[in-house]
């Protein structure tokens, strides 16, 4: 009989990674391998160990760069791109009670639950209970402006809360709250994450780079390290999943995506993360992560809203085990990936699916933005030029 | 902190985990670990979901594994400290 096999320090705070175009800055850094280990495994075995789950599609603010759906247009218009989806009702409180021990029978340890604004979502606590009774670990992704004292010190009962990631979108209140439309939820968001912490919860901050706040990257990732935040950041902007592509004028542009490569993100620009190998092309999307929208469709991933089933008609390990979407994924090869397959810049890019899926309509097609920086992204690594140098 | 031959235990029941093929993921938020149990471990950790005393779990693997009694003890008394110094476990009536 063998003592327990490993035991190190926790890795992935990010329990379910949207793919891997996200830079990922802080101290937990240094422990990914036993996580990248099981996550190893879930992948290899076809375990959903990570499922996102959207509790509502309602929101406090309105982000110009929301990739749910565009916020100024009234909800159910009949505007470009607008589904038949967008009229069934999210999922009853009664059906998400359903739902919740359908993941953990089918192998889902990390549940990571969302928004719209999931802080808005009224039945909040009964799911984080039901899902502390089903051993979840359970992670919050918020714009931190609804974290009074009383709900970060609710939030910090649960002992199996790992953590919440907290959007931030400037390095000021006027860049922030121009983005959100909302005046004060810079200071309200930061106040909220201070909140957080002081409740014993571990607080990630995710600094979405656009055209905005793009001067402030710098600024933004210092502000973070002084106050002893973790971070993430994410460059890439897709059109929204009801279709509408306003969110694009969010985007940096190639050069200003350029200038952040050689200067205030250099030391985290990725160096060909990801091994191309056959069955490793292009992520984790249903293979280890899945995503459950706010109307039950059961998505790859949450970028790409391509439903593979709904919870509301079958239970949702069979449709993480049937569902001829998530079949079709599992089998796709490089070869599959037509604009990819020859692309010298492979070992570079994001393979962002979320955006390729939302720009080009297909999984297997390309957004033209991913392309570009992934084509940066070699030309930054591949310089001889010292980082040191490169900020200057 | 030993588990002793004394009392009795049980896993801490709000930490998050999952079976994953034979292993078990245990996740400690608070301490930011996470514990990769064996297939061995994954056993007592799934038999300590009630309470069990030393004497109690080695009666139940005994019938499960090929191993001579005293050894077997030995084994779950090394297996339920390791546990509990990791602060997965929870004392129940007189544990030491």
């Amino acid at each position: 009989m063998a003592a327990p096999a490993r035991s190190l320090s926790l890795a992935v705070a990010e329990a379910a990674l949207r793919c891997q175009d996200e830079l990922i800055v802080g101290a937990e850094g240094a422990n990914y391998a036993l996580m990248s280990q099981v996550q190893d495994k879930a992948f290899t075995e076809t375990v959903p160990l990570n499922v996102s789950l959207e509790l509502t599609l309602n929101c406090n603010i309105r982000c110009l760069h929301c990739y749910n759906l565009d916020r100024d247009l009234p909800q159910g218009s009949c505007h470009d791109g607008g589904g038949e989806s967008d009229a069934r009702p999210d999922l009853s409180f009664e059906e998400v009670m359903r739902l919740l021990p359908e993941l953990r029978e089918a192998g889902c340890l990390f549940l990571t639950l969302s928004g719209g604004e999931v802080l808005t979502y009224p039945h909040l606590y009964a799911v984080l209970d039901r899902a502390r009774e089903l051993n979840f670990a359970v992670q919050l992704l918020t714009n931190g402006t609804m974290l009074q004292p009383g709900v970060a010190a609710r939030l910090g009962s649960y002992r199996n809360l790992l953590g919440v990631s907290i959007s931030l979108y400037g390095a000021t209140a006027d860049v922030h709250d121009g983005i959100t439309q909302m005046p004060g939820s810079w200071r309200r968001t930061w106040d909220g994450a201070e909140r957080l912490r002081g409740a014993g919860i571990t607080v990630r901050l995710k600094f979405i780079v656009m055209r905005p706040n793009a001067p402030q990257v710098a600024e933004m990732r210092a502000q973070a390290e002084s106050r002893g935040f973790s971070y993430l950041v994410d460059v890439t902007i897709t059109p929204r999943h009801d279709g509408t592509r306003g969110s694009l004028a969010m985007r940096v542009g190639e050069e200003q995506l350029a200038e952040l490569y050689r200067g205030p993100l250099r030391d985290i620009v990725p160096t060909g993360r990801q091994p191309v190998t056959e069955d490793r092309f292009p992520c984790n999307c249903a293979r280890g992560n899945c995503a459950i929208s706010a109307k039950g469709d059961v998505h790859p991933c949450v970028s790409v809203p391509w439903a593979a089933g709904n919870v509301r008609e079958q239970r949702f390990g069979d449709i993480w085990r049937d569902s001829p979407v998530f079949q079709k994924i599992r089998g796709l090869r490089i070869a599959d990936y037509e604009a990819c397959a020859p692309c010298p810049d492979k070992p570079f890019c994001s393979r962002n699916r979320g955006a390729a899926f939302n720009y080009s309509g297909r999984y297997t097609g390309t957004d033209p933005f991913v392309c570009r920086s992934a084509a940066i992204t070699r030309e930054v690594v591949t310089s001889t030029t010292p980082p040191s140098a490169a900020r200057e | 902190m030993s588990a002793g031959v004394t009392g009795s235990w049980r896993r801490d029941s709000e930490l998050p985990f999952q079976k994953l093929d034979e292993e078990t993921i245990v996740v400690d938020p608070r301490r930011r670990e996470v514990h990769l149990l064996n297939e061995t471990a994954a056993r007592i950790w799934e038999l300590l979901a009630s309470p069990q005393s030393v004497d109690e779990l080695t009666t139940t693997l005994g019938g499960e594994y090929d191993v001579a009694e005293a050894e077997l003890r030995e084994a779950v008394v090394e297996l339920v400290d390791g546990l509990s110094s990791k602060g997965l476990l929870v004392s129940v009536g007189g544990a030491r």
